[in-house]
């Protein structure tokens, strides 16, 4: 096989190995079992909490992204190096790891007083909001980065030529410029933090219709032998997954060169 | 207007050196110099995207180094991606009055102006990347001028555009600058650009100026050997000052002796440089002339021009005259024919040569 095969095939055993385990689904797949496990109020609560929890936590994500990611790409600072470094922190740590490092943090004197005078996050709604927000911090940064990278440094010089203030130019020319970067950042960590799983457990648990969130239900659904209804809780987690990276390639224009 | 005093800047590893550069008012001056000579690093500190090492800027008496950006009255129109491509045309003209929270009826006057002057009036509610290279520029001019700066920055805006719309553009720039009395320090490489739109003219080699002065002087009597080769003179070679009599120096240059306007008496080795333009071709020696230097020359090579033609002549040294098509024609020129060559004395420009500088 020449190069050019050769490396098309690689490409198609990726597709394979991914559409392969989501088409291995249909072996166990059964449409009452599908309907009654979706439709049951513990599910609906999981898909609710969420919601609401990866809205909450990429909302927050990418409130501090923005700035961060701004200074990032547009100034020199001492640190700068090592911010940037550790954006991919969470990528290299699992999140499991990330998980234990917040219940050790909430065990530390410090973080034994934001509980008990601030918020709870062990075994609660925050902590799964936190948990959702260090994972997905990392990736909200970098993404944000290249948004504003891609934003040439000339325009706002220009706007500020005509009288704009460095605050002015960055919300009135660099943030619209980089809304598309903006959004596909906000949905791809959105999406992050609705499939996250293993920091959440660290910290929250597995509490029925407390912090039973969409992954969480999937792993306590296979645990108890229940293959019907995790396969239905994993079918919503993928088209949930896959509309995001949709939109997301749509609003970025990927698709490569060729 | 715009005075620029002992202005040093350091970025990475150029160095901006000790610029001095004044522009009046109501006047275009022009920076002009090759890729690397550090004109967008005197720009970028001029506007204030770069910081001053040491030395002063002043804007109408008011020392301007320190200020930020937004607060230096200066207006910008860079090469390109100087649009901000989310608003429309209107919007990117109103953005400076939006910035200042100006009422329209403050600014929209002078916009309806600078849009009728420029023939952008249907353009106004489209966005920037449905335009034409030409009218984003037009575009950006007139942005840059609605915001009323004291003096408009331009940094190679015409350089991107094919030859007929860069001129169409520069007799725009050069009709606003006139009319409305704007005062323009423009910075190119384009030679042609810059004789164009300038009245003076500063040389920025290697992060000096070498040579500042009107455009004709400039152009006309180089300084430095830098200098001459930048500005493209045709004929530059190294001679020697054999003597100097009633203000007229004969050259030794090659095996030939011209004569030229003396420079200082101290300058024994110096540049020959003669503008191909300022060489008269004549078929056979017979009719008197004014002309000091009547050079018996054997042509070794013609290139075709548009629209003139590069006559290379071997006069004793390497000589270069350019000459129009009928001219070439009626004189009948073949490569190995024999040519009289007529200089002017005042055309031989003369520049001191410290030793050993290179000349090529």
């Amino acid at each position: 096989m020449n190069l050019r095969n050769t490396t098309i095939a690689a490409a198609l055993a990726v597709l394979l190995l991914y559409g392969g385990l989501i088409l291995s689904l249909g072996w166990f797949f059964d449409g009452a079992s599908l309907s009654k496990a979706l439709w049951s109020e513990r599910t609906l609560f999981s898909i609710r909490l969420s919601l609401m929890t990866a809205t909450l936590a990429a909302f927050v994500a990418v409130v501090l992204a923005v700035p961060a990611a701004y200074a990032l790409s547009r100034f020199r600072f001492p640190g700068r190096e090592l911010v940037d470094t550790m954006l991919e922190f969470p990528i290299i740590v699992s999140p499991a790891a990330l998980g234990a490092m917040l219940l050790i943090f909430f065990n530390n004197p410090l973080g034994e007083w934001i509980q008990a005078h601030a918020v709870q996050f062990v075994f609660a709604f925050a902590g799964i909001v936190l948990a959702q927000f260090v994972t997905i911090l990392g990736v909200a940064t970098r993404l944000l980065k290249t948004a504003f990278d891609d934003v040439p440094r000339e325009v706002e010089t220009i706007a500020r030529t005509l009288g704009a203030s460095p605050r002015h130019a960055f919300f009135t020319v660099t943030l619209p410029l980089a809304r598309r970067g903006l959004l596909a950042a906000f949905i791809l960590a959105w999406a992050k933090a609705f499939g996250e799983f293993g920091a959440t457990i660290m910290v929250a648990g597995t509490m029925a219709m407390r912090t039973e969130t969409l992954p969480i239900a999937i792993f306590l659904r296979l645990s108890s032998a229940d293959i019907e209804g995790t396969v239905a809780l994993i079918l919503v987690l993928v088209v949930i997954g896959l509309t995001a990276l949709h939109f997301t390639r749509r609003l970025l224009g990927g698709g490569g060169h060729a | 207007m715009l005075e620029i005093k002992n202005l040093n800047v350091v970025t990475g590893n150029f160095h901006l050196r000790d610029i001095n550069l004044a522009v009046a008012e109501g006047e275009c001056h022009a920076v002009i110099g090759p890729s690397g000579s550090g004109k967008s690093t005197l720009l970028h500190a001029v506007l204030g995207v770069l910081p001053a090492q040491n030395g002063h800027i002043q804007l109408g008496g008011k020392d301007i180094t320190r200020l930020p950006i937004e607060q230096r009255g200066l207006g910008y129109v860079p090469q390109g991606l100087g649009l901000f491509s989310h608003l429309t045309v209107r919007e990117n003209l109103a953005y400076s009055a939006r910035a200042r929270h100006m009422a329209a009826s403050d600014f929209q006057p002078l916009i309806n102006q600078l849009v009728e002057a420029t023939g952008i009036g249907s353009l106004l509610d489209r966005k920037p990347e449905t335009l034409s290279g030409g009218e984003r520029q037009r575009v950006g001019i007139v942005r840059a001028l609605a915001s009323q700066p004291k003096v408009v920055l331009l940094d190679e805006p015409f350089t991107a555009l094919n030859e007929s719309l860069r001129r169409e553009l520069w007799w725009l720039m050069r009709a606003l600058q006139q009319e409305r009395g704007l005062t323009v320090m423009l910075v190119t490489h384009d030679l042609s650009e810059a004789y164009f739109l300038s009245q003076t003219i500063s040389v920025l080699l290697e992060g000096r100026i070498i040579q500042q002065g009107d455009k004709a002087t400039v152009y006309g009597r180089p300084v430095a050997g830098d200098v001459a080769r930048f500005l493209g003179i045709e004929t530059l070679l190294p001679g020697r000052v054999v003597d100097v009599n009633d203000g007229l120096a004969t050259v030794e240059v090659g095996t030939t002796r011209i004569v030229a306007l003396a420079i200082s008496a101290e300058s024994k080795e110096v540049f020959v440089s003669i503008r191909g333009e300022d060489v008269t071709l004549q078929n056979h020696d017979t009719t008197a002339t004014s002309a000091r230097n009547r050079l018996v020359a054997r042509i070794v090579a013609i290139h075709a021009g548009s629209p003139l033609m590069q006559v290379e002549l071997d006069a004793g040294f390497p000589l270069t005259a350019l000459i129009t098509r009928p001219s070439f024609h009626e004189l009948e020129l073949q490569v190995g024919s024999t040519v009289i060559a007529l200089v002017k004395a005042p055309s031989i420009n003369l520049i001191p040569r410290r030793p050993g500088e290179k000349y090529s």
